[in-house]
């Protein structure tokens, strides 16, 4: 009996062993890019010290924030941009959701004439690809005086107003708050909007962080309709759009560590607000996963 | 010229009434009868303020970032010294070059009216509507102030639609002259390179950088144009031994170890020599040191075992005005295009970006002409052939041959029928654009 | 699922009775009722249904105040989009009609018409019902009434007004548009608003069939062919490899799950655009990882990871395993739980090896539940832009490729390319739709073989 445990439990300190290698080698693939991000965010600009374009290695040979102090000096509307993707990404974030719980507890909660087709027809347009409209999408905005100047608000608008389409996650949450609920309330006269405010909102709290956390985060990487959008006005670009010029035009020459410092700024908030919240987007994924 | 005059009675005539429907607010009740005369001198900061009434309105311009800085500076000068302009307040965005076109044909009406672009997207703005032809007061100065190509360059069909502002849109070779000791061959440099180590850059996946072996071999393809951009004949003898020549010497570069296919210093690592523009001059200086040098294109020895000098496109930067509802507006946008593309601006502009100049006089300036940089390139002039119009598909389709080369399809162990068969496909290709 | 009826018989029965119930509505209604056909609303406002009168006649009044300040014009330009050519006054430019904007205000001119009739039949049937309440002796609800129902039994509409508003105008009216371009030739040489263009009927999908010459039949098959080669690879192999980690992470005795975790879900966090981008210029060939690999000695010329196309296209899918695993790790550590623990405790008195457990056990459960999650996976690649166009942007192209298309182009960023880069509106819109089939296709193939088609109302 003793030696079983014993071997066992040596073989289990062996394939443990195993296992944290294996950890700490998947680490270093995930980490590595995040790692050469940094450093690279940390070279010279300065010609004299070391040379700013691409190079082939990792390890600067000076660490200096040139690049950093760049990006705040003024020299180009990176605060400007950075504050643009902000106040887009907050309220994207915030219309989003609401009109997401909205949506799902009238497809949850109520049964309606055409509810079943409505859903249906959701599901089918969901099926177009989004690029297709774009060039559609820029023109209705324009009628609305809602490019250039207003590419910001514009872009809130645009992302927003079709944000309805998205309620499967949320919906399939609703659906596991029992109706039993609902129904008591309802004996006690509460109406459908007070339920929805007083009883769903408040069981719906995961929901809503995570509804709000994915749409926080998608206008950060957002370089293609933005950029149809603000149409060559440099004030209402945003990071992704104005920073994807540094890489692919031959406009910005040795703009590449620019770039991954910019990179880094971009990525610090976004990264620590969802590490925080991480816990909500598992529940978030997982429930859409197991509702489909 | 005839025809113009009378169209331009008439539109005087007629501006009164239409005005109203075309230009909205802008558009000021007062008849622009007399503003022929007012907008002709091509350096408007002389002349004296006239009696006009040029209304109010709002001027966008789109240039490359580095000379947004520049252009504001130059635009406020002009407004100072052209009072009668008042009205109109300009804004200057930084587009580049390659954004500015592709967004002025996505929606003219919402761009620029005033912009900067690379020649090869002329034909394609005119036949899509979005460049006005220069004003008839302003040809004759363009066409004698500026050097032959850059010329040709502004015009489609017998219409001269811009106004050129650089002619250093050429390349020419960058090298580190501690490791190529003798830039005069292609085999040389290779050597050298191979020898270092280091990398030998040059995009041969694009329609510009792959002309350097084929013009080199004596290949020509040529576009003829109407005056509303359409292609309308396709000059083009690559399926050709001098064609076959060009595509296995490409080939065999690319075989090299130390070839990178790439034409941007910035994004070059490890570089020894880099075929490029002016532009690159300020990142080339960084990247090598005490060690920076410029040549004119190698030659190279072809398979047919004879000697060829690399040529290649001399190409040019251009302003252009768009169409405008406005006449009145467009006085100005003219006025102040001829006043960016002038010599006397674009000598300042090299001073302070570097960009070569296409005005004949600011050519022979002291300081244009001790440039490093443009001398190659003056040096390199005299095998290029001056980069006419190519429909905007030709520059994919040069991609994808190259990229043909790059990815492996086609290779040393090719056979001729094979590499015969892929310029076969890129010379129908081409003639399948024009008519 | 409810049981199927003929679509289009029930369709024309459904037409049938309305039309029948509006004949018995008109011939049996009062006087006011009657008016109600004209002037909206007639009948609700005089009954005192204020609210709902009210709302009746705005409609009808903003409907014809649209018609006439700008509907109309658009709509009897339709059918040809325009024939008023751009000219050139002198050096001013006059412009003609513009196609684009016709063919958008003319189709949303139709839409507004349907709507119109269906507020109109409403409107009937608003009547028919507020008679038949009174003439049953009882009282029509109060206006307050009316409201507060938008409360509580009509709340739905309350809550779905804004985001069907909003879906209908940025969402359906685009698609329609773009569908209906793709029976036009709007293209680069066909551009508003200088250059008009037209209705071409069938022509472009005739194209997009060709396999001569310059017909893009066989690029369009190349590129549909990628496509789901790499939507197959990056669905299953994430799939896989990251139900692996969860496990190795959920393995007993191992410390320090949560750090692990984090470690993965980093790729989630940063935005693509700098992420992917660096790993880009990471593996280009004169990049980080070729330029250690030439100095290390390890290799003699450099890889080319992005150049050459099968390389590319291996690259591609590696690198989004790196993008993909961490959701999918997500997703089976919250799953796996769920697992109970006898089961594997029984298993193995039984003396099953782990493997055994994992295919037995543990798969069957993860595949039975997420299968609806691997459908929207799999449809969600077939679409997955960034991956492919932050890495490669399509290259490397090829001579035996038509339109642009390079070898790691998927349809989507094929039809982005004609968008953008060539201003190829029709062919882009001929693509689009050629996505939604495809898209529709397989959902609707695979959907009804999946063993866990969801019994919507069983979690309530």
């Amino acid at each position: 009996m003793n030696d079983k445990t014993a071997s066992m439990k040596r073989n289990r300190a062996i394939s443990n062993g195993l296992t944290y290698v294996l950890l700490v080698v998947i680490s270093i693939i995930w980490l590595f890019p995040f790692f050469g991000l940094i450093m690279q965010s940390f070279r010279s600009y300065n010609p004299a010290v070391e040379y700013g374009g691409m190079v082939d290695y990792i390890i600067p040979k000076t660490f200096s924030l040139d690049n950093y102090r760049f990006l705040f000096s003024g020299e180009t509307n990176f605060l400007l941009w950075y504050k643009n993707t902000l106040i887009i990404a907050v309220f994207v974030s915030i219309g989003q959701t609401i009109v997401v719980l909205c949506v799902s507890y009238a497809l949850s909660r109520m049964r309606f004439k055409g509810r079943e087709l409505l859903m249906r027809f959701w599901l089918i347009l969901g099926m177009f690809p989004g690029f297709l409209t774009m060039i559609c999408l820029y023109f209705l905005l324009k009628q609305f005086g809602l490019t250039q100047a207003g590419a910001v608000p514009g872009l809130i608008l645009i992302s927003v107003a079709s944000s309805g389409m998205g309620y499967y996650v949320c919906k399939g949450y609703f659906d596991t708050i029992p109706k039993a609920l609902d129904e008591a309330a309802r004996i006690d006269g509460a109406s459908r909007a007070r339920i929805f405010f007083i009883l769903t909102i408040p069981m719906a709290k995961p929901i809503i962080i995570y509804t709000a956390l994915v749409a926080f985060m998608a206008p950060w990487c957002d370089y293609v309709f933005a950029s149809y959008v603000a149409f060559g006005y440099d004030k209402s670009y945003n990071v992704a759009v104005a920073m994807q010029r540094w890489v692919w035009t031959n406009d910005y020459q040795s703009y590449f560590t620019r770039f991954c410092a910019g990179g880094v700024l971009v990525a610090i908030p976004v990264t620590i607000l969802f590490i925080f919240l991480q816990k909500y987007y598992v529940e978030g994924v997982t429930g859409g996963a197991v509702k489909g | 010229m005839k025809k113009k005059i009378f169209a331009f009675v008439l539109s005087a005539a007629m501006a009164a009434s239409l005005a109203a429907c075309g230009g909205g607010g802008a558009a000021s009740s007062a008849a622009p009868a007399t503003d022929s005369k007012t907008a002709e001198s091509t350096a408007p900061a002389e002349t004296t303020p006239a009696d006009v009434d040029y209304g109010t309105g709002e001027i966008k311009i789109w240039v490359a970032d580095n000379i947004t800085d520049f252009t504001k500076g130059k635009v406020d000068e002009f407004m100072k010294a052209n009072p009668q302009f008042a009205g109109y307040t300009v804004t200057v965005e930084a587009v580049g070059e390659g954004d500015a076109a592709g967004n002025v044909i996505t929606d003219v009406e919402a761009s620029a009216d005033i912009y900067g672009f690379a020649q090869d997207q002329i034909a394609r703005l005119v036949s899509a509507g979005a460049l006005e032809e220069v004003a008839p007061e302003n040809i004759d100065a363009v066409k004698n102030g500026n050097d032959a190509g850059a010329v040709g360059a502004a015009t489609v069909g017998d219409t001269l639609y811009a106004y050129p502002l650089t002619s250093d849109n050429g390349y020419f070779l960058y090298y580190d002259k501690s490791v190529v000791k003798d830039p005069s061959t292609l085999e040389g440099i290779i050597a050298d390179c191979e020898a270092a180590g280091k990398n030998f850059y040059m995009e041969i996946n694009s329609g510009w950088y792959n002309t350097a072996f084929f013009f080199g071999t004596g290949c020509q393809l040529t576009y003829d144009t109407d005056d509303t951009g359409k292609f309308t004949n396709c000059n083009i003898d690559y399926v050709s031994d001098k064609g076959l020549v060009a595509l296995k010497k490409m080939i065999e570069l690319k075989a090299s170890p130390s070839f990178q296919n790439g034409s941007s210093v910035g994004n070059a690592t490890n570089a020894a020599a880099i075929v490029d523009g002016t532009w690159d001059s300020g990142a080339a200086q960084d990247l090598f040191g005490d060690n920076y040098a410029c040549a004119k294109l190698p030659t190279f020895t072809g398979s047919d075992g004879k000697s060829y000098q690399m040529s290649g496109f001399g190409g040019f930067k251009l302003l252009g005005v768009k169409p405008q509802a406005d006449e009145n507006k467009l006085a100005v946008c003219d006025a102040l295009a001829a006043y960016l593309a002038s010599g006397e601006v674009q000598l300042a502009r090299y001073e302070a970006v570097g960009w070569g100049p296409s005005n004949l006089e600011a050519q022979q300036s002291d300081v244009v002409k001790a440039d490093v940089a443009l001398s190659a390139l003056a040096a390199q002039l005299a095998f290029t052939v001056p980069q006419g119009q190519y429909p905007d598909q030709y520059w994919p389709l040069a991609t994808s041959l190259g990229d043909s080369i790059i990815s492996g399809e086609l290779t040393t162990s090719s056979t001729d029928d094979e590499l015969n068969a892929a310029l076969q496909s890129f010379q129908d290709t081409c003639i399948s654009y024009a008519g | 699922m409810a049981e199927k009826k003929n679509p289009v018989g029930a369709f024309f029965g459904a037409v049938g009775t309305n039309i029948k119930e509006i004949g018995t509505t008109f011939a049996e209604g009062d006087i006011k009722t009657k008016l109600s056909y004209i002037i909206f609303g007639f009948g609700p406002l005089l009954r005192g249904q204020i609210v709902k009168g009210i709302v009746f006649l705005a409609l009808e009044i903003a409907f014809f105040w649209y018609m006439g300040s700008f509907g109309s014009t658009y709509l009897s330009k339709f059918s040809t989009l325009g024939t008023i050519a751009t000219e050139k006054v002198g050096r001013k430019t006059v412009y003609g009609d513009n196609s684009f904007l016709i063919l958008l205000f003319g189709l949303l001119t139709i839409i507004i018409i349907a709507a119109f009739i269906l507020i109109w039949r409403l409107n009937v049937a608003e009547n028919r019902k507020e008679e038949q309440i009174l003439a049953s002796g009882k009282q029509l609800p109060t206006n307050k009434k009316v409201l507060a129902s938008l409360l509580d039994s009509n709340f739905d509409k309350t809550l779905l007004a804004l985001p069907m508003t909003g879906i209908f105008i940025f969402t359906v009216l685009p698609i329609l548009f773009m569908i209906c371009v793709a029976f036009t030739n709007y293209d680069a040489n066909h551009q508003a608003p200088t250059n008009l263009f037209t209705w071409v009927g069938f022509e472009n999908f005739r194209q997009i069939f060709d396999f001569g010459g310059s017909g893009m039949g066989s690029t369009f098959f190349a590129v549909l062919g990628w496509t789901m080669v790499w939507a197959f690879f990056a669905t299953f192999l994430d799939y896989f490899l990251g139900m692996a980690v969860a496990i190795l992470i959920n393995k007993k005795g191992i410390k320090f799950k949560k750090l692990w975790r984090t470690i993965l879900v980093i790729t989630i966090a940063v935005p693509q655009f700098v992420s992917l981008l660096y790993v880009y210029k990471m593996f280009t060939n004169d990049g980080l990882i070729n330029g250690y690999l030439l100095k290390w000695g390890w290799i003699k010329s450099a890889i080319p990871f992005w150049t050459d196309p099968m390389l590319a296209r291996i690259t591609i899918i590696v690198v989004n395993i790196w993008i993909g695993i961490p959701y999918m790790m997500l997703i089976a550590t919250g799953l796996l739980m769920n697992i109970p623990e006898d089961l594997y405790e029984s298993a193995r008195i039984d003396g099953a090896t782990p493997f055994q457990m994992f295919r037995s056990i543990t798969l069957p459960y993860m595949l039975f539940v997420t299968g609806p999650f691997l459908l929207t996976q799999f449809t969600g690649n077939l679409n997955n832009f960034n991956v492919i166009y932050l890495l490669t942007k399509g290259q490397p192209q090829s001579m035996n490729l038509v339109g642009n298309a390079g070898r790691t182009d998927l349809l989507v960023t094929w039809l982005y390319k004609m968008t953008v880069t060539d201003t190829n509106y029709k062919m882009a819109a001929v693509i689009g739709i050629m996505v939604f089939v495809v898209t529709a296709v397989i959902s609707l193939a695979v959907y009804n073989i999946l063993p866990s088609v969801k019994d919507e109302e069983g979690f309530q």
